[in-house]
């Protein structure tokens, strides 16, 4: 090799040091999950396993009841994207559309506000809210509600602000025609203006969902009974348990972090564009 | 336009529920620690106000500040470690021909898993007996390191995670802006005889300077958020010297049920984030010029 050609790969080499750094971890995961058993990967941690043992998912899915978890985070973040994405794009709509005074612009930079505000600052008033908020004499904490009500709201900034970006760019024509046509606002905005925005909604629908399944904190400390936690906290819980089984482990975390694989793999561009617009976190 | 889109109810109609969750969910709670924060309160008797004494309580208290301190390492290894990174690995992505597209995609993918999940999936690595970087140091004939309960080790095993998880997410956001820069001018300094390093310090790097600045707020931002991390590898351990302020927060506010004092911790991570954005736009966002090609 001259010195040109050696000059020449060595970026390759560098940035494919950096994916084997990234991309490891995720395949060392995916072979402990098939591996024989704790011994097996004790002798042979890192390397092809040599048999496989798909059991594993099987145990770690209705024994350690991954089942469960996954049910409740995929419940509450299907739920919370969906309930996001309704009430962001009626305020949007209102916002950008309907121009009512000049009430529409201090509006927009009140929820604007939402984004400035660390989340981690308001965790304990939340707490105690939600433990004094009462549904039938219970605590809302500890129930599901006391994730699906922040989760919803939590991602409102964000999604207004696409939404709203969104729908500005659409022209002012579409209604003065539509109202011609003897459409009512909500005429308009159910059969015009939702329609042309649906690219959108479906980008942050997914980065909504994809945050909604991640989320730990809240999770954490919102949610006390095993039958109602989420994938992330189940996990845990399942680590802090069952820490010497890491075939069951990884068989879990395979659970966990699958759905977000697939929909990675399917929407990258969505995803990327979406959450790089919104800089969510870092 | 006529009175259909100009109707007061409709229009109020279309916004209550957005702006009710948005008032239940960031300003009561926000006006909520601002004044409980200034009360002695344990959740149980009626809150007394007692006036500045939790944040006298916190300001005494070296373990808040060992918290605060453990922020602002974050903050360091972000701006000082991760970001040159960034930097380095977006400019050899944008000059290679061959797999641009594979490089973005894939350095991507940690940033979209679970924060809670990768700490496991770590806590494997950072395993003392079969752990992978164990495995290495006791190959090479080295002592091995408790990584994650050595007092020594455990902040940097956590910043070594964090870093591995969002570096490819900036990456992307670098890439974007150094991709748009327009052919001509690299063409124009390779006419010019300069060299690929001259031509990334002297004229790429200057010109995506707006972005850079912007990952390092967005860095900045995110170390001041960071807690499922930390919660899930160490729990503040060990004996509190991985605690950030949120953890922090979260062990008196939640766990101990101190609502008062926990509440102005809250305030006081506010505070600190509104003070390291208003320095940072004074002293480093407003030298950066906006360029124009």
């Amino acid at each position: 090799m001259t010195l040109r050609s050696v000059k020449k790969s060595i970026p390759h080499i560098l940035l494919i040091g950096y994916l084997i750094a990234t991309l490891y971890p995720f395949l060392f995961v995916l072979f402990s999950s098939i591996k024989s058993d704790n011994q097996a990967i004790a002798s042979n941690p890192f390397g092809f396993p040599s048999s496989f043992h798909f059991e594993n998912y099987y145990e770690a899915w209705v024994n350690a009841k991954i089942s469960v978890y996954f049910l409740n985070s995929l419940y509450i973040s299907t739920l919370c994207s969906i309930a996001t994405i309704i009430f962001s794009s009626m305020g949007a709509f209102a916002i950008t559309r309907m121009r009512y005074l000049k009430m529409s612009k201090g509006l927009y930079q009140f929820i604007l506000i939402g984004l400035l505000i660390p989340g981690n600052a308001l965790l304990l008033p939340i707490f105690i809210m939600l433990n004094k908020m009462e549904v039938f004499g219970q605590p809302i904490l500890g129930t599901h509600m006391a994730l699906i009500l922040p989760y919803t709201a939590g991602a409102i900034p964000f999604t207004v602000i696409i939404l709203s970006a969104f729908m500005r760019s659409i022209p002012g024509e579409i209604e003065e025609a539509s109202v011609m046509d003897g459409l009512s606002a909500k005429g308009i905005f159910a059969k015009i203006i939702l329609p042309i925005t649906v690219p959108a909604l479906v980008t942050v629908f997914i980065i909504n969902f994809i945050g909604n399944w991640n989320e730990f904190i809240l999770a954490n400390f919102f949610i006390s009974t095993d039958e109602l936690r989420t994938l992330p906290v189940g996990m845990v819980g399942f680590r802090d348990i069952y820490n010497t089984n890491y075939a069951q482990m990884s068989a879990g975390i395979v659970f966990s972090i699958l759905p977000v694989m697939i929909i990675y793999a399917v929407l990258q561009k969505q995803i990327i564009e979406g959450l790089t617009a919104g800089g969510v976190k870092g | 336009m006529n009175k259909t889109l100009r109707n007061p109810w409709t229009y109020v109609l279309f916004l209550l529920p957005l702006l009710l969750l948005y008032v239940m969910f960031f300003i009561y709670p926000m006006i909520s620690a601002f004044t409980t924060g200034f009360m002695k309160w344990n959740g149980l008797t009626e809150p007394r106000f007692n006036g500045l004494t939790n944040f006298e309580h916190a300001f005494g208290d070296d373990k808040f500040w060992a918290s605060v301190l453990n922020n602002g390492k974050f903050i360091l290894f972000s701006v000082f470690v991760q970001v040159p990174v960034i930097i380095f690995f977006s400019l050899l992505i944008s000059n290679v021909k061959k797999l641009k597209g594979l490089y973005k995609t894939a350095v991507f993918i940690p940033s979209v898993m679970s924060t809670a999940v990768i700490g496991i999936l770590w806590s494997f690595i950072y395993e003392p007996d079969i752990g992978l970087f164990n495995l290495i140091l006791t190959k090479l004939g080295l002592q091995p390191v408790m990584w994650l309960s050595d007092s020594h080790w455990a902040m940097f095993s956590i910043l070594i995670t964090n870093a591995w998880q969002w570096t490819g997410f900036y990456i992307v956001m670098v890439l974007a802006a150094i991709l748009a820069i327009p052919k001509e001018i690299d063409e124009a300094a390779i006419v010019d005889g300069a060299s690929a390093y001259t031509r990334a310090t002297r004229i790429t790097v200057p010109l995506i300077m707006p972005i850079i600045s912007v990952v390092i707020m967005l860095s900045i931002a995110g170390a001041m958020k960071a807690a499922d991390i930390i919660i899930v590898m160490t729990d503040g351990g060990p004996g509190g010297i991985t605690d950030v302020m949120a953890t922090y927060l979260i062990k008196y506010g939640i766990t101990n049920a101190k609502y008062g004092y926990g509440n102005s911790i809250g305030v006081l991570i506010f505070v600190f984030s509104l003070i390291l954005t208003a320095l940072y736009q004074f002293l480093i966002a407003r030298r950066v010029e906006r360029v124009e090609y």
